[in-house]
């Protein structure tokens, strides 16, 4: 005998005996253990181990397998008594069955909308073959002791890049913000008489259709913006302008600007609807040079750098050598302007690599002038969504336990005629697999016809996915798993039932898990109560930004938008719309203080200190004379802008907070310089007000007088008269451009555009807070009445002996109003927390105040009284006689 | 127009047990045609093979007596029977006309040497 034998996998071989024929064990088993023998002999102890499982796995085949092999699970003769019994049941009790799946299927509902939701997030940027090796050139600065990170970037860069790292394979710059013809412009083909106003413009070097792996429908990304002054546009773009033709070599016009006109280089596929960027035009880098030098000059940052890395090239390697642009290019340009700021760029100033699939979650803290969404929002609602699953599983296990005295005779004779426990496990398993998938096809139609209405909340435009063969296992897959965590606890806790007991009547029925219960609503409410608190505190928030006094005035303030094509016109264009009664003031600029306006920074010091002091960065925006009346603002001190003072021409109003960023006392009179045009005198200093998201602090601005023709004129309305005013304004515009309908937008609504996150948010948590507490609520309802029925004679009995009605019905509701008021006392906590995270990110947020709790906690006692009474109630009121007649 | 009734895998098990002979067991017969055709293969797809001959009526099969090398299991043992011989036979007769009608090759030494 051998001590050091060596044994096949246990587990392997018990798998065997178990789907293997018995005739066939012995001689299988002296097969298998030959094998695995000669296997340790010739090779490892773990590859023999390996082999033996290889080899059970391929002994399931029809000729090995035991002809009740799948009976073992369930026969079939029991898998339909089951399903009749189930069905039966189903049927006898169809309050309790229609709040039990009537409850999971608004769960599962609320699942799949966000599952949705979720996958559609996560696949943003997701299809490019090449996508790992797609990065976003991001810059870092930690000077002033804060971290800001933006993806603006010199021009000569994409040069350095593709000359000084031979890991990198292309580079390409976009500008896709405002900024010269980026933007928005008037648009037509030459051939066409009629502007059209057309966004999302902007400049990409050639190598941007190739980096974004982009289709070309006519043309081809070598040569689409290889020509200067070529421009591509997209499908839909040429569907509109060049219908069923090729447009390649067409002539189109920008802002009516005939001596720039640009040819159509080529026409790409539409961006598909989950990309971090859509445009419909790109304009060629090529040839460009925004003025004299531009091209060559580190000075100024507008270029967004992409970068695509030669296979096999490191991104964590080439980070830091990228280094060397700091110091070879930008520190010794700024060393050469003598600026104090090339110190601070030697020591604070790095860069980072930013995988393009990451943008559209992970670009917190990257100011890139793009609308991006969040991980911590797709947390948040995964969150959302397994809490409200939670509910409606905690729905069905409290029902199925509380109901378990209507099963517990079955459940007895079942043992009685020979079923084992496991039997019994199947059997309720098997039930409630029933009703998950009853719930999941009621979830699935709920969730398509509700669906259009998610979508118009989250913005999005999600579609159930029915042509994908994966879904269908998907589907069965999380119909199995949730049929399992909501069955598992009710069947081991009715299968335990003693037959002797439960026949003889003599088991107290629902006391053993009436504590289970009870903490099981206690999560449910807790649950509610956190998700009507925070639906609470975004709606305040909500109300506190669109109320809050800005220090502008948004109302009836009205602007018009394309007036660059009027060139020297647009003064007379004023004057007219002044005549009209219906107008107040009008003010012509291109900056309104809504974030998705035109902006423009500088860095400002006081004159003659450029090399010795920090620049102060400020917007600087161009303005008219009327600016300030028209919008509202308040001068706090000096005077506004004057047509008849020639020197306004180099004068600037500062707002309040840059007086003091710049440390300047007297601010009138003083002069400032952004260092490289001539100074400018300080001759007013506004009031601050927010013409940013309230997300952030109200930053430094400055307005200069207007020289060229803005794109936009804001018009004060008289109040009452906007419909009026539009039918005249639209004449007067009719007369100076015939060619260009008129388009316009309102203030107050761009204003509330600015926070459609944050109302977004609102209706998300109000919607969920909602759904959740409608399904606690169910759960409560039918707790309660099985509760009051199962009391019902108790009741009638204390009523004979003289209990008043009010006493009854305190007696039958006390234990369910104590189990939310713990939900709430332990929820209140968890919702003052989770609801202070939120608002950190907001530098004027709300207070959250005690009175946010009392209602929240008030709705939700009123909610859970009411359903507790109904039946209450009226087991409090009927005549005794109905209930006590039977004894 | 014959048709061969056996497959390839058959034809070759078929084979395999004709030159086990006492040691055509399901083991043996998965490693000799690992060792014959250099293709590795289950021992229960060989297993489910020589099951199907076995109904077919190729083949035959009856359990050795006990011995100690294998936990002292007995194995099942397969022996060829008259039709099994026969379909071989067949089979073979059927490729050998096809080779004879086949364009002879510049050896033409084309020997069936089993």
């Amino acid at each position: 005998m051998r001590i050091n034998k060596e044994n096949p996998p246990k587990w392997a071989h018990r798998f065997l005996l178990w789907f293997l024929k018995d005739e066939l064990i012995e001689e299988v088993e002296g097969d298998l253990l030959e094998k695995f023998e000669k296997e340790v002999a010739k090779t490892s102890r773990r590859r023999a181990r390996l082999q033996y499982w290889y080899q059970v796995f391929n002994y399931i085949r029809p000729f090995a397998l035991r002809s009740d092999w799948f009976a073992q699970f369930m026969s079939y003769a029991m898998l339909q008594n089951y399903l009749k019994v189930a069905w039966r049941n189903l049927l006898r009790h169809k309050m309790y069955t229609s709040i039990k799946i009537g409850g999971f299927a608004l769960g599962i509902t609320a699942c799949l909308l966000i599952a949705l939701f979720i996958q559609d997030e996560l696949g943003f940027d997701n299809h490019y073959q090449q996508g790992d090796r797609i990065y976003r050139l991001v810059n870092r600065d930690d000077s002033r002791g804060e971290v800001t990170k933006g993806t603006a970037f010199q021009a000569p860069i994409a040069d350095v890049l593709t000359k000084d790292f031979p890991e990198i394979e292309t580079v390409a710059r976009l500008v896709p913000y405002d900024w010269y013809n980026a933007g928005s412009n008037q648009f037509r083909p030459l051939s066409a008489a009629e502007n059209n106003h057309e966004s999302t413009f902007a400049y990409a070097d050639p190598s941007l259709l190739d980096i974004l792996e982009i289709d070309m429908v006519y043309g081809s990304v070598e040569s689409a913006l290889a020509e200067p002054n070529s421009i591509v546009i997209s499908r839909k773009v040429a569907d509109k302008y060049f219908p069923n033709q090729d447009p390649v070599g067409e002539t189109v016009i920008l802002n009516e600007k005939l001596d720039e006109p640009y040819k159509v280089g080529g026409v790409m596929e539409d961006f598909p609807p989950n990309v971090h960027l859509k445009h419909d035009f790109f304009l060629t880098l090529v040839g460009v040079e925004f003025w004299p030098g531009e091209q060559t000059n580190w000075c100024c940052s507008n270029y967004n750098t992409y970068i695509r890395l030669k296979p096999g090239a490191s991104a964590s390697a080439l980070t830091p050598k990228l280094l060397s642009i700091r110091d070879d290019y930008l520190v010794p340009f700024f060393r050469r302007q003598n600026s104090q700021g090339a110190e601070e760029i030697a020591q604070h100033y790095s860069f980072e690599l930013q995988p393009i699939r990451d943008i559209h979650l992970h670009s917190k803290g990257i100011d890139d002038h793009n609308r991006h969404s969040d991980i911590r929002i797709v947390w948040l609602f995964g969150g959302i969504a397994i809490l409200i699953l939670l509910l409606a599983v905690i729905n069905f296990i409290n029902l199925s336990t509380a109901k378990s005295a209507n099963r517990a005779k079955e459940v007895g004779l079942r043992k009685v005629v020979g079923s084992f426990r496991s039997n019994l496990i199947r059997q309720f398993l098997t039930e409630s697999v029933l009703f998950s998938l009853l719930a999941f096809v009621l979830g699935l139609l709920f969730a398509s016809a509700t669906l259009p209405f998610f979508n118009s909340i989250a913005g999005k435009s999600l579609t159930i996915p029915w042509t994908d063969w994966r879904f269908y296992p998907m589907l069965t897959v999380s119909l199995l798993f949730v049929a399992f965590l909501a069955g598992l606890y009710p069947s081991l806790y009715l299968s335990r039932f003693r037959p002797i007991q439960v026949l003889k009547g003599s088991l107290s029925l629902g006391s053993k898990n009436k504590r289970l219960q009870g903490t099981l609503v206690v999560l449910q409410f807790s649950i509610s109560v956190i998700l009507i608190i925070s639906a609470f505190v975004v709606s305040r928030q909500m109300n506190f930004i669109l109320n809050k006094e800005l220090g502008y005035e948004k109302q009836q303030v009205m602007i018009l938008h394309g007036t660059n094509t009027l060139g020297e016109q647009l003064p007379t264009l004023k004057e007219q719309l002044l005549q009209l009664s219906s107008i107040r003031s009008a003010s012509a600029s291109n900056y309104l203080p809504v974030s998705d306006s035109k902006r423009d920074a500088n860095s400002f010091w006081k004159e003659g200190k450029e090399q010795e002091e920090l620049g102060v960065g400020a917007q600087i925006w161009e303005v008219d004379e009327d600016y300030i009346a028209t919008l509202g603002i308040q001068l706090a001190e000096g005077r506004n802008f004057s047509k008849d003072i020639a020197s306004d021409a180099t004068a600037l109003i500062i707002n309040r907070r840059m007086a003091k960023r710049m440390g300047l006392e007297n601010p009138i009179g003083q002069r400032v310089t952004n260092g490289f045009r001539p100074p400018f005198t300080i001759i007013g200093v506004m009031e601050d007000f927010h013409f940013e998201s309230m997300k952030g602090r109200i930053t430094p601005l400055c307005v200069e007088l207007v020289k060229d023709t803005p794109a936009s004129l804001a018009v004060k309305l008289e109040a009452e008269q906007v419909s009026d005013a539009i039918t005249e304004m639209t004449a007067v515009w009719d007369n100076f451009l015939p060619n260009q309908p008129i388009r316009y937008t309102f203030l107050d609504e761009r204003f509330a555009n600015m926070y459609e996150g944050v109302e977004r948010t609102r209706k998300i948590f109000t919607g969920f807070s909602l759904l959740a507490i409608i399904i606690a609520c169910l759960g409560l309802f039918a707790l309660s009445s099985f509760m009051v029925e199962q009391r019902k004679k108790e009741v009638s009995i204390r009523k004979v002996l003289g209990a008043s009605t009010v006493s009854l019905f305190k007696l039958l509701t006390r234990y369910f109003l104590q189990l939310v008021g713990v939900a709430f006392i332990i929820s209140m906590p968890i919702g003052w927390y989770l609801m202070g995270k939120w608002l950190e990110d907001y530098t004027y947020g709300i207070d959250i105040t005690w009175d946010i709790f009392l209602i929240a906690g008030g709705i939700t006692l009123l909610i859970a009284i009411l359903t507790v009474s109904f039946e209450s109630l009226k087991a409090a009121i009927d005549p005794p006689i109905d209930n006590l007649r039977t004894e | 127009m014959k048709e061969t009734k056996l497959g390839e895998f058959e034809e070759v098990l078929l084979l395999l047990v004709g030159i086990l002979h006492d040691e055509a067991y399901a083991f043996k017969l998965a490693e000799e045609f690992e060792n014959q055709t250099g293709r590795s293969v289950s021992i229960g797809a060989v297993h489910s093979t020589v099951s199907r001959l076995e109904k077919k009526g190729f083949l035959d099969s009856e359990m050795s007596a006990p011995s100690p090398t294998r936990g002292g299991r007995r194995k099942r043992v397969y022996s060829i029977t008259a039709l099994g011989d026969r379909v071989l036979a067949e089979s073979k007769a059927f490729k050998q006309s096809l080779w004879d009608q086949y364009p002879p090759l510049s050896t033409g030494n084309l020997g069936f040497n089993l």
